[in-house]
């Protein structure tokens, strides 16, 4: 029971920093913003005074899209490394992010659009992301060894990869600029008015996988023994398809492609907390993930000025030497 | 304890075929043949993880065909041939994943199920690594956990493939007898399949021999005997 004491400290020591972290992003901006700024833009709200404005529809919006991305793709990355049994697996490297961009890249790139304005480009993601899903969970069955399973993920990526750069020849000046500012990735795209909709899938996706703790801790001992003790396997791929694809189609959606989050944080979190009980590892991703993306945001806010770096090139500059990190650990 | 009748066992075409066998409770059958006479087939088409081709096996009167997953994980706990352990999952909580049949939607343990881990943990010798991961044990030591996790899911029949393979002489003693005393006290059918031909002989174990799509039950017979059975020269 020393284990479980553990992690309460972490969980204790966690909660006590994330809002530190959360009061330093919003307060890093270039314009100086004080705290009742911050209150008034909550519970007084004056549209003509502009540090109100800043904070209200710049700075909160940007803070919990942070949030919600950096923890939504690692509890993805920790879903479907429980799923394939492989510390490697993750929405990026496994081309759940690449069937967004595919369709997100179409979309835009072609100016077909599919959906009405308001919802397309999430509902395109979305279709995106399950379609990708669903492909890696058909092949992953025909497959022996876990780095198989990246290769394909890769090979995926770079399929996907080429046919937007076909799309990107042929497409006019004005829809190649919508789709580069789009694939360069942000945390700013989101607009106050979106949160409520985003925060409503965070939470319905937080809670879908707190119902499947038990599955989950047993997947760990593999799908045919956990079969062996009444999982019902079948099930269980199709809701982690859910919630996997329902994270990275609205993240993809609104902040663009964001490498190796949900690689690299799954596993720090496992390592941190040295457990295998998925519900202290859904709140170790949730907590470790939005302080991960929060506090790469406020390095890109703090460089900002010479010079602007999006999100996805920061976190694969972080996020692929630790892959080759994990691949080394395992396979010495 | 466990009937077969007219059971067809194998892939596309029957590999094995059992007209009329039954196993008792209280028992350990060692299950003999040679390499790809269908042990694992067998044991895998008990467990339900390989459909029959034709016919049923009934446990304590229950049809196989019919039961559903809580049901087949309350009545067969099956253990792998080796265990290679789990980074950072710790030997108790791997032996509490073995109540999953009996705990609720979100798979907490009661005090008695927790209990119950304890008293099985102390039977087979493994408490004093209950805090310790499941890798940091040695290849012998994650076998018995492996064997006390099946124990902890409390079922009627229990079916270990090959678990000798991988141990040294002492340690397959060891197995052996735990898994008699198991058997004994608590009314438990074993069956594992295994080439320690010795091993069994000298434990008086009941085979169960594979030859030629045939399934005998055989007593008594030395080792000569055995292996003249098995290479089809008897």
């Amino acid at each position: 029971m020393i284990q479980s004491q553990r992690i309460n400290w972490f969980l204790v020591v966690s909660l006590l920093i994330f809002p530190l972290i959360a009061y330093f992003h919003l307060t890093v901006g270039q314009q100086a913003i004080s705290i009742s700024d911050f209150k008034n833009a909550i519970f007084a709200y004056d549209s003509t005074n502009t540090a109100q404005l800043l904070a209200r529809e710049f700075r909160f919006p940007r803070l919990i899209m942070a949030c919600v991305a950096g923890a939504g793709l690692s509890l993805a990355g920790m879903l479907m490394q429980t799923l394939f049994n492989n510390p490697l697996a993750g929405p990026y490297v496994l081309g759940i992010n690449s069937g967004a961009s595919l369709m997100v890249a179409i979309s835009l790139l072609t100016g077909i659009q599919f959906f009405g304005t308001n919802f397309g480009l999430i509902s395109t993601a979305l279709i995106g992301a399950f379609a990708a899903g669903i492909l890696m969970m058909s092949v992953v069955g025909f497959l022996k060894s876990q780095v198989s399973l990246l290769l394909v993920g890769l090979m995926f990526g770079s399929f996907t990869s080429a046919i937007v750069s076909f799309l990107e020849i042929s497409s006019k000046a004005e829809q190649l600029k919508s789709f580069t500012l789009w694939s360069m990735g942000s945390l700013q795209n989101v607009l106050l008015e979106q949160i409520p909709l985003i925060l409503l899938f965070f939470v319905f996706g937080i809670i879908l996988s707190a119902l499947i703790v038990k599955p989950l801790n047993l997947l760990v001992l593999g799908e045919n023994a956990a079969s062996l003790l009444g999982l019902k396997i079948q099930q269980t791929r199709i809701v982690i398809l859910i919630i996997t694809a329902l994270f990275t189609g609205l993240i993809t959606a609104f902040c663009g492609p964001i490498a190796f989050v949900g690689l690299a944080v799954p596993n720090i979190t496992r390592i941190l907390l040295k457990t295998q009980n998925h519900f202290h590892l859904i709140a170790g991703n949730l907590l470790i993930g939005s302080s991960f993306l929060l506090l790469c945001d406020i390095l890109i806010q703090l460089i900002e000025n010479e010079i602007q770096l999006p999100i996805n090139v920061l976190t694969s500059l972080i996020g692929a030497p630790f892959v080759i990190f994990v691949l080394i650990r395992k396979m010495k | 304890m466990i009937h077969f009748k007219q059971t067809e066992i194998g892939y596309k075409s029957p590999l094995i075929n059992v007209a009329d066998l039954t196993l008792e409770a209280g028992k350990v059958y060692a299950l003999v043949g040679r390499n790809g006479s269908g042990k694992s087939t067998f044991l895998r088409s008990i467990t339900g993880q390989n459909p029959l081709i034709s016919g049923d096996i009934n446990i304590n009167s229950v049809s196989f065909k019919k039961a559903n997953a809580i049901e087949k994980s309350k009545t067969i706990a099956f253990v792998e041939s080796k265990f290679d352990g789990i980074a950072f999952l710790s030997v108790a909580d791997y032996l509490a994943l073995g109540r999953a049949p009996y705990t609720n939607a979100l798979g907490r343990l009661s005090q008695g199920d927790w209990d119950f881990v304890r008293q099985v943990a102390n039977e087979i010798g493994i408490e004093a690594f209950m805090q310790k991961d499941t890798l940091s044990l040695s290849d012998g030591e994650r076998q018995l956990c492996a064997i006390a996790r099946a124990i902890v899911q409390e079922t009627p029949v229990l079916l270990l493939d090959e678990p000798s393979a991988f141990l040294d002489y002492a340690n397959k003693q060891i197995l052996v007898d735990k898994l008699l005393q198991i058997a004994n006290e608590k009314q438990k059918c074993i069956v594992f399949s295994t080439h320690d031909l010795d091993l069994c002989i000298e434990n008086k174990l009941e085979f169960l021999a594979l030859k030629n799509n045939t399934l005998t039950k055989v007593n008594g017979l030395n080792k000569l005997e055995l292996i003249g059975l098995l290479e089809g020269n008897l």
